[in-house]
């Protein structure tokens, strides 16, 4: 076998831009769903169980259904539908927002329920509100406990996003596509992708494995 | 000071409390006694409306807090509450425990509410660890400490669910002494517990609970030497 390493190199700022923009839409998916992912996950536990209910109808959805499915429904169906036409990086942003912030939701909520009951009475018998027992006693240790399963969820998103290359988003694996079409090689281009990947995703563990263990009071 | 009348309490089909009428005096201690599962805490958790009430009034300084318009939050400002596994913020040091609700909702200045906390932490004996965190502490000095949290929002009314019960045998006499204390301050006082010693010696009232209702309330000493119903009997003779 002949590996060609002047193949990669000539595509290498082509990876480049795509490393740039995976991580950018990665970056979009992870904020954007952890916003929506916090509402959602507070509504599901409402007491109110008609107020929870569009809540766990959306987790229901967005964790039932493949992910690919939900790019296509978003890049053919929702954004035309917005817009007009269609655009890969907005259409790949919402999908993955929408998508990460069902599994985000329930890591708020398995969070928030973690804490034990005790917490949320001793705050309320000193008189606070239910939102500021939230915010100042039940949040800030639930947040503690949610940094390990973010952190997956913050790994998958951003491997989950080479999906995009389907709807030419040009990121990574969009192209080790174009590679691999244009030269009619495998291991190079996908390799190469590969790794990529892999050098992200050890770099993001790194970065939550230190803000992990700065969070540790005791 | 407190009224309870005809109170029930279900949880599900599981009637808790079957008709309890009860009132309490200002600067009274009452200790609640009674086998386990006689609901002796789910009464004390229906002062503080920890737990929702089935049926029936309880009346504090003639606020009726099971009336949906009263602002419950402004009532539990005034009734502290100690639990029976302390229940301390452990994201917080002994002090910010101290300082929260105070800051929080009676929105006192932070310095006033430092200054106040140490004056409690020193009346527990706990001033030197007030920056420790809670997990640092023993049982007997996180229990004081949570007794000093409630006292920081100046109760009016404290209530006390088993503070001893989750203590080692060796430092529950630190939690009662800062109790007895506080009762001889004057704080009205209702005490659900398993500590005889303290009722019959702290105590102004015992009340015996089985099954869901009071059965006998008395004077400690009454109670204790000369109990009037069987059941008290049968209880007291396993206890004492």
């Amino acid at each position: 076998m002949n590996f060609r390493f002047d193949l990669i190199a000539e595509y290498a700022p082509f990876f480049l831009q795509g490393t740039l923009l995976t991580i950018g839409l990665s970056l979009a998916g992870i904020l954007i769903g952890t916003v929506l992912g916090l509402f959602i996950g507070l509504g599901k536990i409402v007491q109110n169980k008609l107020i929870a209910f569009p809540f766990t109808l959306y987790i229901t959805f967005f964790r039932g259904t493949p992910l690919l499915v939900q790019i296509f429904l978003v890049h053919f169906g929702l954004v035309p539908f917005l817009f007009g036409e269609t655009n890969a990086i907005l259409a790949g942003i919402v999908a993955l927002s929408l998508n990460s912030a069902a599994y985000i939701a329930e890591i708020f909520r398995a969070g928030i329920q973690s804490i034990d009951r005790g917490q949320m009475e001793a705050a309320r018998s000193l008189g606070m509100s239910n939102v500021q027992a939230m915010r100042h006693v039940i949040l800030p240790q639930a947040f503690k406990r949610m940094i390990p399963p973010l952190g997956n969820e913050f790994i998958v998103l951003l491997k989950d996003s080479s999906l995009l290359a389907v709807i030419t988003a040009p990121e990574i694996m969009y192209w080790g596509r174009a590679m691999a079409g244009q030269y009619y090689k495998v291991w190079e281009p996908y390799l190469t992708a590969a790794f990529i990947y892999l050098i992200l995703t050890i770099s993001l563990t790194f970065v939550l494995n230190r803000l992990e263990r700065r969070l540790k009071t005791d | 000071m407190i009224k309870v009348e005809n109170l029930k309490k279900s949880f599900g089909d599981n009637e808790v409390l079957k008709d309890i009428n009860l009132s309490i005096e200002p600067q009274e201690v009452v200790v609640v006694i009674g086998p386990s599962g006689s609901g002796k805490s789910t009464l004390l958790r229906c002062i503080n409306l920890l737990e929702s009430i089935t049926d029936g009034h309880i009346l504090i300084e003639g606020t009726d807090i099971t009336d949906k318009k009263n602002d419950i939050n402004k009532m539990r400002q005034e009734v502290g509450m100690v639990f029976q596994h302390f229940n301390l913020f452990p994201h917080k040091t002994v002090i910010q425990n101290l300082m929260l609700a105070p800051t929080k909702v009676r929105k006192v200045s932070a310095e006033a509410a430092r200054n106040k906390g140490i004056e409690l932490l020193r009346k527990v004996g706990l001033e030197e660890k007030a920056d420790a965190y809670p997990s640092s502490l023993s049982g007997g000095q996180k229990q004081r400490v949570a007794i000093a949290r409630a006292l920081a929002m100046e109760p009016k009314i404290m209530l006390f669910d088993e503070p001893t019960s989750a203590l080692d045998p060796e430092v529950v006499g630190e939690v009662l002494e800062v109790m007895k204390q506080l009762a001889k301050e004057g704080m009205t006082m209702v005490v659900v517990t398993h500590e005889m010693g303290f009722a019959r010696e702290v105590g102004d009232r015992v009340i015996f609970m089985d099954g869901g209702y009071i059965v006998e309330e008395n004077e400690p000493k009454q109670l204790f030497e000369s109990p009037q119903q069987e059941r008290t009997k049968a209880f007291l003779s396993k206890v004492l």
